[in-house]
């Protein structure tokens, strides 16, 4: 998980997150398919990376203690097909920062990674903060 | 495709994704909050999705394709999810055919959980 260096509040469109790094390991790929009722067929699931991509975006910044995070809309786009055991690399900006009466809405995008620097998916996140 | 949620498979979708945010996890915390309890998270809800579109297009899916979505309403445990998709177009574009495809995720309620489109590449005239 990356490390939580900055708070909501200091967020800014053009703002870039320090790459978070994930190892696909079979174990985690075992955890992901279990958990969404899949058998899956050798290779990563795309959204399991989406998954990673989401989760160091989300893990990246602090919320006040109790803060809910409501995932409102996705975006996504697949380039290639990862085997098991790969090691990823997210790459993740702010897009908008966005608030609406009692609701902030943050809009960010990433781009996925391999090991070769080739491009594995992009997409683009929506998550909602209830005030 | 039906799937159901338990809160089972939502704390392993957490250990998995990394994503260990309360209102998924802690049943006392959620109950506090405006949703009433826990919810399974969205992209728990679109990996469904994906697992449609995988048996109907294999890998052109896999590595080609396009989505777009939105989590109209949460979806919690004890809930059967039924995932429904459509064809509702092919189009052609540079001798490449592809895929207009439309989604939706309800609820045993038939309320919409989840809804959204996507673009998968078919074929190439030159391949």
């Amino acid at each position: 998980m990356p490390v939580k260096t900055i708070s909501y509040e200091e967020l800014i469109p053009g703002y870039e997150f320090p790459p978070a790094t994930y190892e696909l390991s079979a174990s985690l790929v075992s955890k992901y398919l279990r958990a969404v009722d899949s058998a899956g067929d050798g290779f990563v699931p795309p959204l399991a990376i989406t998954a990673c991509a989401i989760a160091a975006m989300t893990g990246s910044f602090s919320l006040p203690s109790g803060t809910i995070v409501i995932h409102a809309s996705q975006e996504l786009e697949f380039f290639k097909l990862l085997p098991i055991g790969t090691t990823i690399e997210c790459h993740i900006g702010v897009a908008q920062k966005i608030t609406r009466g009692k609701m902030s809405m943050l809009i960010l995008e990433f781009e996925v990674l391999d090991k070769g620097k080739e491009k594995v998916q992009s997409g683009r996140a929506t998550i909602a903060l209830p005030t | 495709m039906v799937k159901h949620i338990t809160q089972e498979k939502i704390n392993l979708y957490a250990e998995a994704s990394g994503d260990f945010n309360p209102i998924h996890l802690d049943e006392s915390f959620a109950a506090t909050t405006p949703l009433g309890g826990t919810i399974a998270h969205g992209m728990l809800n679109l990996a469904y999705v994906s697992e449609m579109m995988t048996s109907a297009f294999g890998r052109s899916w896999l590595s080609e394709g396009k989505l777009r979505a939105k989590f109209k309403e949460p979806a919690r445990p004890g809930d059967t999810l039924t995932i429904n998709g459509k064809i509702n177009c092919v189009e052609q574009k540079d001798d490449v055919s592809y895929a207009n495809c439309s989604f939706e995720c309800l609820n045993q309620k038939g309320e919409m959980i989840v809804t959204g489109e996507t673009i998968i590449k078919l074929s190439s005239d030159k391949e």
